[in-house]
């Protein structure tokens, strides 16, 4: 129990913090900070204890109630003292020492403030780092920072970088428009940002890395590490307009995209922390995370911006090809956001929290759940699936709009969240109509507008499931040569999604259906659409005349969607669709698992919670059906389940046969066992922010809520019994405490 | 400004332990469903952790009952013991070089396939070397046979199980003391048409260059408490690569989808066995071959918990699963689930025969999902087993078990002929009895002469005329040909009318057959596009080529008498093989010889009425009807073969079109 027995002592950690923050003291001797604080009594018997300074290379720029802001003008480095604690945060490393396992190209990298890969004529890259290369600097002071012009003179590439200091840290810009290539022959490929911001030897600072990975995940730092070679992660995934095809094998799960722009880290736990965001140029942007003992003894994480990149353009169907660069420059502001936390923030629920405030204060995270009453729980119905037989197509119909009222109100449940899945004439398989057309075998519109009002009035909400990206393959209903997305190697995109195969529509196809329906949806059932798709999946589009960049994507997405009427829920939406959700759907319940990660946290929950609602994916699914209810419990995520009227075994060789279990006769008692016990424990913590999270001991979690309630839950198979209060196996429960 | 700031503050020493919360699985798993596709379930095992040990290249794993774990850290050349992933003791370093398999007895005795030296290496528990012994001398075992132990195990009497790499001969029995004892279930050779080809036409050089064509040798071994031994061969059938043997030799596992490259297999007391391949996909099924689960994936790079990439050993634990990753130097541990742990008592019940016992764990995985096929057979075996035959029925149906349904449909038709055949025989005889006094009489008063008038005033249509010529060829083909080419019987609409009856007879049957005898024991996987253009392909490229071959050779027919002739030839097919079809719906596999004695009569009957076809419109002699009908097979043949090339060229035409028109387009 590495994960659970780490915050045991960190929690020990805490006390004893306590009583040592005492005996701290912090020296302001004009600009210079003097620190000293040692706290006694280690239980462990171990200490850790890291040299900091400001060297003479550095420069004082500015300085606020909270934060002082060095740059070495030569390195273009920076530094931040963090005077509530006199900790000073360095974004490069200062001086190799020995044991430092960093060649010459490494350590030019680790100590500059930026580095850049290059592309030549022949296609190949190189790498040039500001201490490494030939650069010529101009600074320049400006209001709260310092504005810095850097020539990199070998590859002809030159850029601004701004350094300003905030209210909540210190933020970098990269202007696009500051961006020069002057000589032809080379390209900007990549961009890496400080990269060793916060850097660690080893183990000698305890702490760990966030990566936004799935629900969130921690790498704890240490001195050797499971990992073979270091993290990648594009934010919102691969652009599938420069790769044409993902990579697609049945026997694995896709890892799910990076959907939200922070990374962080934290030196010793309640004690200081940090938190990336990347407030501009995400879609651009890539982490990179190295544990220790991956080439270097650092563990180092920071972000990468993609300006251009070759590809590969196949020139005939044997493979064929030649390599090429993409014909324009990636054009993208880049600001990054670098916010400090101190003492008992200083954890991921700190992390999570400092970027919870940084969206509500940017208004992209608007408070839309409700602060009482029952929890809600996600429904979703499929209506009908098409089946060949003999050679010609027929309906199955599952779920009919009569069964859908018949089973809501044979559960019982209000604030029901009910969307409705393959209501579309010829059933899920086929692409959905512009207009709202029900299949007719699946009832009248008539009726289904008295449910939608019916189940709106009693405090859920009624959707239709929409894929507004997908053009499913071998269908009618677009134009293959007019309404489809084109990848930079002038092919259709495609993908997979529920079950089949299909393209990507273009923006203007895309539009012009999704805003007709998303109106008719609202004109004629009250009601709005749950997106899926769109939120998550980010692609450029190089179709002629009608080329779209990703930037150009997202605002183009967001101006849709603050079209809309009705409400809108989401699947697995990334930030910047935050703002025009009611709802986030399959919330991931844990990360991708790689094997250097050391522990999973619910990081997108805590954001999330007091703010917008958030449901689990369907939970038929499950294999560990108590274990997963325990952990919707741990991480206050609401129920989901995949329903149909009829028996399962009817779709089995339709293209739904990825719902192999769905039948309401199997899975209403189940439904409503575990809503019951959910709602128990959620419906008093509903609408509340999280405050706190932390693990009494192995496999039992607690997590404090705003309202003072505190969810206990027992993982395990014996009981536990934390303040008098015992918590069966397998179990949770409630408790009271101050706040 | 050069100032030093001391931080220091509590730190943490990392504690790493296993732990026991299971991760999300990464990837997909499957269950075999409906018509022997696999369909997604929910996963049966999740992955908990990846422990790295201090081993390197290690071939092999083994669990004692005790929860001690052994491993053959082949690139140390030692033998390593473990509790709780923390080593215990280490074995062998002295005398082992490279070793490959471990087998350990209820005493702690070692016994090593060492790879490195080739030889049987036996160790006492606390590593003191007992025996160790190479290449058997005794003549049986073959004078130019090598002795490349990989794997072994050892049986209740002592007797070793040694896989010798690349042996041809089977699994090489031999006792403690070094002594051969024989070889034990080899594989099979297979033999392609490939292979029948090149060997027809290549010269013996050519042939020597080649792989030679042996039979693969097992993989790995492992035994279960009844004495059965299990191996698993790699380059192998997919259906055949696992093999259950009985003491004596005889291969009792069924065909079964597995996988062509498997490394390891365990099998438990619980009618349970997993084997693991080199994708790093893992396979659980009963011992009696029924595919429960398959999952896992290659990790590719990914670095995802629950990946592999160079499985080399599965061992289970309690509810754990242990795989050996030979690039990882790890053992990865997978936990069981809970819909696992449902369908694998569901299982240890059914194997230990209690099946009434099982009947409630077979319905919840059901309620799981659906397509769990192997939950359907449990639940129609217990039906049965209660004498329940009528729920029994459907059961088997969906288990797609033909045997079952067919044993259940005996029972119930035999309850049915019991209790009203005594009536049905007194109906029958009173039928007859009616019948004959009906005809009796009818004869001398002529009730029926007016139907039969207008019956024959019916003739008077072409295609009534047409029709009822059909069955004039049952008792006179030769003379009925004859008026064919006189222009006299038979029209070219009758003909395609009778084409078309055929291909839409040749689909039915398809539906219609019973469920015990048909070739898709679920009518949705007919494939009838594909039946239908088959079926008039080789109908039109008989006609076309039977015309071509016999206007070269002196053939007397035209090119309509051809074509009504041969549709006259396929009346037994038309006429008779959907009542077949029928009729086999009320057939149980006792009376298998019924149905398929009748569908040879009806295919024997077609091809002598084709063959007399041939004679009789050409107007041949017997010896020239054989070679024109050798001669039209051999057409039909180079048509396909010359339709298939052309479809390829074009392809590859289209291709350099389109390859052109992109390079102008990049350039340009």
């Amino acid at each position: 129990m590495a994960r659970s027995s780490i915050f045991r002592l960190f929690l020990a950690l805490i006390l004893l913090f306590e009583f040592g923050a005492m005996n701290q003291s912090v020296l302001a001797l004009g600009s210079e900070i003097a620190a000293n604080y040692f706290v006694a009594g280690d239980n462990q018997g171990t200490s850790w204890n890291v040299e900091q300074s400001i060297p003479d290379s550095y420069t004082f720029v500015a300085e606020n109630d909270l934060f002082q802001l060095y740059v070495n003008k030569t390195a273009l480095s920076f530094k931040v003292v963090d005077k509530r604690s006199g900790y000073i945060w360095s974004s490069n490393l200062d001086e190799k020492i020995a044991g430092d396992r960093l060649n010459k190209t490494w350590t030019a990298f680790a100590q500059s403030g930026v580095s850049i890969d290059y592309i030549d004529s022949k296609m190949s890259n190189g790498r040039v780092s500001i201490t490494n290369g030939k650069v010529s600097i101009d600074t320049a002071l400006i209001d709260k920072g310092i504005k810095a012009t850097v020539h990199f003179l070998d590859p002809a590439i030159s850029m601004d970088i701004v350094y300003r200091l905030e209210d909540a840290g210190v933020s970098v810009e990269i202007p696009f428009n500051s961006v020069t290539q002057e000589n032809p022959d080379f390209t900007l490929g990549i961009l890496y940002a400080f990269p060793f911001f916060g850097a660690t030897r080893g183990d000698s600072v305890p702490g760990y890395m966030f990566i936004p990975d799935g629900s969130g995940s921690l790498i704890q730092f240490g001195n050797t590490t499971k990992a073979s070679t270091m993290y990648y992660g594009k934010y919102y995934g691969d652009d599938r307009g420069m790769i044409t095809y993902p990579p697609y094998d049945p026997a694995l799960y896709f890892p799910l995209n990076i959907s939200i722009p922070v990374i962080g880290m934290v030196h010793g736990e309640k004690q200081n922390a940090y938190i990336c965001i990347v407030e501009k140029g995400a879609p651009y942007g890539e982490i990179q995370a190295h544990p220790s003992g991956i080439i270097t003894n650092f563990n180092f994480i920071y972000n990468t911006f993609t300006y251009n990149q070759t590809y590969f353009q196949a020139t005939n169907r044997a493979g064929d090809g030649v390599t090429i660069v993409q014909p324009e420059t990636n054009a993208f502001d880049i600001k990054l956001q670098y916010r400090f936390l101190t003492s008992t923030d200083s954890d991921y629920v700190g992390m999570a929290k400092s970027y919870q405030r940084f969206l509500v204060e940017k208004g992209v995270l608007k408070k839309v759940v409700n602060g009482a009453g029952d929890i809600g729980i996600r429904l979703e119905f499929l209506g009908g699936e098409k089946k060949k037989v003999l050679l010609w197509d027929s309906l199955i119909p599952m779920t009919t709009i009569a069964q859908m009222d018949t089973i809501l109100n044979d559960l019982g449940i209000i604030n029901t969240e009910v969307v409705y899945y393959g209501w579309q004439p010829h059933g899920a398989s086929t692409m959905p109509p512009a207009t709202l057309k029900v299949e007719s075998q699946l009832g009248r519109l008539d009726q289904l507008r008295a449910l939608a009002h019916k189940i709106n009035a009693g405090g859920g909400h009624f959707y239709l499931y929409l894929n507004p990206q997908a053009a499913f393959e071998g269908e009618k209903g677009y134009s293959l040569r007019k309404d489809l997305a084109i990848s930079i190697t002038d092919d259709e995109l495609i993908g997979r999604d529920r079950g089949r195969w299909g393209y990507y529509l273009n923006f203007p196809a895309l539009s012009r259906r999704y805003l007709s329906l998303s109106k008719t949806t609202y004109t004629e059932l009250g009601s709005g659409l749950a997106l899926d798709g769109i939120g998550s999946l980010l692609y450029s589009d190089y179709k002629k005349n009608n080329n779209l960049s990703r930037e150009e994507a997202i605002v183009k997405y967001q101006e849709l969607l603050s079209e809309n009427q009705g409400i809108t829920a989401l699947y697995l939406p990334n930030d910047y669709m935050f703002s025009y959700m009611n709802a986030y759907y399959d919330i991931p319940l844990d990360d991708n698992g790689y094997i250097f990660t050391t522990q999973s946290i619910p990081f997108l929950q805590i954001v999330l919670a007091g703010y917008v609602p958030f449901y689990g994916p369907a939970m038929n699914f499950s294999a560990n059906t108590e274990e997963d209810l325990l952990k919707q419990i741990d991480y206050d995520v609401y129920p989901s389940y995949f329903l149909t009227n009829e028996v399962t075994a009817r779709i089995l060789d339709t293209r739904s046969d990825w719902i192999y279990t769905s039948s309401y006769a199997q899975w209403g008692q189940n439904i409503r066992q575990s809503y019951q016990w959910l709602n128990s424990l959620l419906g008093p913590v509903k609408g509340q922010e999280v405050v706190a999270r932390q693990m009494l001991a192995d496999g039992v979690s607690a997590t404090t809520y705003a309202n003072g309630k505190q969810i206990i839950v027992n993982y395990n198979d014996a009981p536990f019994t934390y303040h008098g209060v015992t918590i069966e196996g397998k179990n949770a429960g409630i408790l009271e405490v101050t706040p | 400004m050069k100032k030093y700031f001391l931080v220091l503050a509590l730190g943490l020493i990392l504690a790493l332990t296993v732990t026991n919360v299971s991760a999300n699985s990464p990837y997909t798993t499957w269950t075999m469903g409906p018509g022997h596709y696999l369909y997604r379930t929910q996963d049966a095992y999740t992955p908990v952790t990846e422990v790295v040990l201090p081993i390197r290249t290690a071939e092999d794993l083994f669990v004692a009952p005790d929860g001690y774990l052994y491993i053959a850290d082949t690139g140390h050349g030692l033998i390593l013991k473990l509790k709780d992933f923390e080593t215990v003791a280490t074995f062998g370093k002295d005398f082992l070089k490279g070793p490959t398999g471990i087998f350990v007895d209820e005493l702690g005795t070692m016994y090593v396939a060492d790879g490195g030296s080739n030889t049987i290496v036996i160790m006492d528990q606390s590593g003191n070397l007992v025996k160790q012994f190479g290449r058997p001398s005794e003549p049986l075992f073959g004078k130019s046979n090598e002795f490349l132990p990989r794997k072994l195990l050892v049986d209740a009497r002592q007797n070793l199980f040694i896989i010798n790499e690349g042996s041809v001969n089977g699994v090489v029995q031999m006792n403690t003391d070094g002594n051969f004892i024989g070889y034990f279930g080899p594989n099979a050779s297979t033999m392609s048409l490939k292979m029948i080809l090149q060997r027809l036409f290549l010269t013996q050089e050519q042939l020597d260059q080649m792989i030679k064509n042996v039979a693969a040798s097992p993989s790995n071994i492992v035994k279960d408490s009844r004495g059965i031994i299990y191996t698993v061969t790699a380059g192998t059938a997919r259906i055949q690569s696992i093999r259950a043997f009985t003491v004596s030799g005889k291969n009792i596992f069924p065909n079964t989808f597995g996988s062509n490259s498997f490394r390891d297999v365990y099998v438990d007391d619980n009618g349970l066995l997993l084997a693991v391949d080199a994708n790093g996909q893992i396979y659980e099924y009963t011992t009696t071959g029924a595919l429960l689960f398959r999952f896992g994936a290659k990790d590719t790079g990914d670095q995802r918990l629950g990946l592999l990439t160079n499985p080399t050993a599965i061992e289970r634990f309690q509810d754990q699963i242990y795989v050996l990753d030979k690039d990882k130097n790890a053992v990865v541990v997978y936990q069981t689930t809970a819909f696992a742990k449902t369908v694998h008592e569901a299982v240890r019940l059914y194997s230990q025969g209690f099946y009434d016992e099982a009947r409630p764990f077979f319905e919840q995985i059901l309620n799981f999902n659906g397509s769990f096929v192997m939950a359907y057979q449990g639940i129609a075996d217990s039906y049965f087993k209660d004498q329940d035959f009528a729920r029994a029925l459907p059961e088997y149906k969906y288990a797609e078990s033909q045997s079952g349904y067919s044993n259940a449909y005996w029972e119930l038709r035999n309850q049915v002929l019991q209790k009203y055949l005594g009536s049905a025989i007194i109906l029958l005889f009173g039928l007859w009895i009616v019948s004959g006094v009906f005809t009796h009489y009818e004869k001398r008063y002529r009730w029926l002469d007016p139907a039969r008038n207008w019956l024959r005033g019916l003739q008077k249509f072409k295609i009534i005329d047409d029709l009822t010529f059909m069955f004039r060829f049952i008792r006179h083909p030769i003379d009925s040909f004859y008026y064919i080419k006189k222009d006299q019987r038979g029209s070219l609409l009758f003909a395609f009318i009778v084409y078309i009856w055929v291909i839409v007879a040749r689909v039915l049957s398809l539906y219609l057959t019973g469920f015990t005898f048909t070739r898709y024991p679920n009518v949705s996987h007919i494939p009838i596009e594909n039946e239908v253009l088959t079926t008039a392909l080789l109908l039109l490229i008989w006609n076309s080529a039977n015309y071509l071959v016999s206007t070269i050779s002196d053939g007397e027919g035209r090119v309509r008498d051809v074509i009504i002739g041969s549709a006259y030839s396929l009346f037994p097919y038309a006429l008779f093989v959907l009542p077949i079809a029928f009729i086999s719906k009320y057939l149980t596999l006792n009376e298998i010889f019924i149905y398929t004695f009748s569908m040879n009569i009806v295919w024997a009957w077609t091809g002598i009425m084709l063959f007399i076809m041939v004679m009789e419109i050409h107007n041949y002699s017997f010896s020239e009807t054989v070679k024109n009908v050798l001669i039209t097979l051999f057409t039909m043949g180079m048509f396909l073969l010359t339709g298939y090339i052309l479809i390829i060229l074009f392809r590859q035409l289209f291709d350099f079109v389109l390859a052109i028109v992109q390079e102008i387009g990049l350039r340009g």
